[in-house]
């Protein structure tokens, strides 16, 4: 069953309340801890008051568990079929072969990569296979965990070499672009690096303490459009922009008016996006956003005029 | 019945979250026709989840409820947790932890009789100790069996029981990135909440942490609600089994039950979207299901001309844009071709076109000219694209002469939003 208790908070939390009292009593102070850490926020309300009136007989008055063993729980059979598929994924050779075991050998994938097909991905993304990317990416990933410098060579997007000591923060992942950036202190601003591009990389000589190396700054802009709701456009563009931190509000029964909260480095990107939706949306504020759409249309419409396409001439 | 955080029924709850997520502008009137008290509740439960992503606005006709994610800096899909709010009663607790605290003895099977008297010591411990009847308790153990935990052993005319085996998992990293990018994925942040002792102990005390090491970019959190019915469709494709789906047409609200064969899963990294492509045999077509708009599943026989019928629809991607399998104009097959023109200095605009070709072939006709040209069943799907490429378009021809029409109307409609000369 996939909507089902056993993976619930509740049971979560239950577990985690009974692993500490299986060692030693746990008072309401430690259950309230571990309710908040684990289940809702409403959550406080009912699992301490259902063991404490033993209507969940799990734990005695004295606040010790009537368990002899630390609770835990095979994996279910969705759970190991979803990770046979996980190990059917091409990305998994980037955290090195994972071994199941036998016990995984009579259970079937809960999909394998061709039932799944991702229609408007970028075809030029990162290469899995290519064993310089791997191992720069196993190395990035454990600079990460253990907070070391990097000493890394990367070729910039116009060709030039760029050599930069950076501690890396994490590894960002679009599922668009299918490719892997590194952000990480460096610097004045930070940087960000594609994986695909680093031509070198091998862990500094130099000691994290004395590192000076600054974060980039999220640039946070906001733009607002309004949209009039004809060929379905709320929903797509509602769709289109959700993973963003947005707000919507609805101006009369056709229109609509939306702010989007975007970093600076997807200007750009974002002036594209909403050139897609056409004349169903348009853009208010800021002026220099609405600037960036009309220059794009304007430059449209001199070749229009150059080559007499717009106006039905 | 009292107000609790958790739910029996996953599809209403379903439906709010992606109201609040997608169209965050809708007011309490807006929801509250069928009943004002279900909305205060769903609501209540998912201010209770969520936490600070539900946020409030005050609006003339009244607060709106909405949720706002900026999916980039949230380690973890907020809405998994929606999947954890499974209501359970009293009784499915208790038997939970004290049915695997009996069965975790190493090496040893238990019959019910034995498995009944152990309950009976567990619970002798309080002072008005529960008493289960050997139906229920055989009946959860069945159940368990029936998800992999329980191994059920017959001797004879006697069953045994035992804990299924413990089995190694991959390191929290991998669970980490995996559960946000794989389909399904919110059985990766089930098997990282570590109910199951495989997760390591350092690794889970370290999740909060390790949960940083990735950040997701372009990443649509809302699929993750449909997470049941791609489960079903998955088990039902691999099985090569026909599928009985219940869909809503959210136009008329209405409901209705299709029979088809499903045959592949396809998904929008731009949108979100997923759908499923299935074979309807009513119609002898090839048809796309939004899987958001699929209220259950339910397995019906094996497909006896699976093969063929894959065979089928590989031979019709070349010729799909997206997911759609039929034109507007009633051509069998649309055309459509543009020349893009760059500068010198804006070469990334060529490789753009290269990398975002799906289906199409472009040409390079000098250094500062492209051009692309596809035959797709249907052209308009394409027209959102093909605007991203608007201040370099020297030239488009469409099959279908009504698309070319609406293409440039839509442009002079465009021109005159933003008050250039040549607009309408």
């Amino acid at each position: 069953m996939f909507f089902s208790e056993l993976y619930s908070a509740y049971y979560v939390t239950v577990a985690n309340v009974l692993r500490e009292a299986v060692t030693r009593p746990v008072s309401q102070e430690d259950i309230r801890i571990i309710v908040e850490k684990y289940a809702f926020g409403e959550s406080i309300l009912s699992i301490p008051t259902a063991l404490k009136e033993e209507r969940w007989p799990l734990l005695r008055p004295d606040g010790t568990a009537v368990l002899k063993h630390q609770p835990s729980m095979p994996l279910t059979t969705m759970e190991k079929r979803w990770l046979k598929s996980v190990a059917c994924d091409p990305r998994i050779k980037l955290f090195g072969e994972i071994d199941l075991g036998p016990d995984f050998d009579g259970v079937e994938p809960l999909f394998l990569p061709e039932d799944v097909i991702v229609f408007d991905r970028f075809t030029d993304g990162d290469d899995y296979t290519d064993e310089t990317y791997i191992a720069n990416f196993r190395l990035i990933l454990d600079a990460i965990r253990k907070k070391y410098l990097l000493d890394i060579e990367s070729l910039s997007g116009r060709g030039r070499m760029i050599k930069q000591t950076v501690l890396p923060r994490c590894l960002e992942y679009s599922e668009k672009d299918d490719k892997f950036r590194l952000r990480g202190a460096c610097g004045r601003f930070g940087s960000t690096l594609n994986l695909g591009r680093i031509v070198s990389c091998r862990a500094s000589e130099e000691k994290t303490g004395a590192f000076s190396g600054k974060d980039r700054a999220v640039r946070s802009r906001t733009v607002t459009f309004q949209l009039v709701d004809e060929r379905k456009a709320l929903e797509r563009v509602l769709l289109h922009f959700a993973h963003f931190e947005k707000s919507a509000e609805k101006l009369d029964d056709k229109h609509y008016s939306v702010t989007i909260h975007y970093d600076k480095e997807d200007e750009t990107e974002l002036v594209i996006r909403i050139l897609s939706f056409g004349p169903l949306i348009r853009v208010t504020t800021p002026q220099h956003f609405v600037d960036l759409i009309k220059q794009r249309l304007a430059d449209q419409r001199s070749i229009d005029q150059i080559d007499h396409k717009s106006c039905g001439q | 019945m009292a107000y609790s955080e958790v739910v029996k029924n996953f599809n209403k709850i379903r439906q709010y979250m992606r109201s609040f997520y997608v169209y965050g502008f809708r007011s309490r009137s807006e929801y509250t026709e069928k009943s004002s008290r279900s909305y205060d509740d769903e609501r209540r439960r998912i201010e209770s989840w969520l936490g600070d992503y539900m946020q409030f606005r005050q609006a003339p006709d009244g607060r709106i409820a909405f949720i706002s994610i900026d999916s980039r800096r949230a380690a973890h899909n907020p809405m998994y947790k929606a999947w954890k709010a499974k209501s359970f009663t009293d009784g499915d607790i208790t038997l939970h932890f004290l049915l695997f605290d009996i069965l975790s003895t190493l090496g040893k099977i238990f019959s019910i009789k034995e498995i009944m008297n152990s309950l009976d010591g567990y619970l002798a411990q309080f002072k008005e100790p529960r008493v289960f009847d050997v139906s229920t308790v055989r009946k959860k153990l069945n159940e368990y069996a029936a998800e992999g935990l329980v191994n059920v052993e017959k001797r004879g005319r006697t069953a045994y029981y035992s804990r299924a085996d413990d089995v190694p998992v991959p390191c929290v990293d991998v669970l980490n990135y995996f559960s946000e990018v794989m389909p399904c994925g919110v059985i990766g942040s089930f098997i990282l909440d570590g109910q199951s002792g495989q997760v390591r102990q350092e690794d889970r005390e370290d999740r909060e942490e390790s949960g940083q090491h990735f950040a997701f970019k372009h990443h649509y959190i809302t699929g993750t609600l449909d997470s049941q019915v791609l489960y079903e469709l998955f088990s039902a494709i691999r099985e090569r089994r026909g599928v009985a789906l219940e869909t809503v047409n959210r136009d008329s609200d209405r409901t209705s039950e299709t029979r088809v064969i499903p045959l592949r899963i396809m998904i929008s990294v731009q949108s979100g979207r997923q759908y499923l492509m299935a074979y309807v045999p009513a119609h002898q077509k090839i048809t796309p299901f939004r899987a958001d708009n699929i209220l259950s599943v339910s397995h019906g026989e094996i497909c006896e001309n699976y093969d063929e019928l894959q065979c089928t629809f590989e031979g019709m991607r070349p010729h799909l844009w997206g997911v759609s399998t039929r034109s507007r104009s009633n051509q069998r097959m649309e055309r459509v071709e543009f020349t893009i023109r760059y500068a010198d200095d804006e070469q990334y605009i060529r490789e753009r076109l290269e990398r975002e070709k799906r289906c199409g072939t472009v040409e390079h006709i000098d250094e500062n000219t492209s051009r692309f040209t596809a035959d797709v069943f249907d052209a308009w799907e394409m027209i959102p694209w093909i605007r991203t490429f608007i201040c370099r378009i020297t030239d488009i021809h469409f099959s279908d002469s009504r698309l070319e029409e609406q293409f440039w109307q839509d442009i002079r409609e465009m021109y005159a939003l933003y008050g250039l000369e040549g607009g309408n």
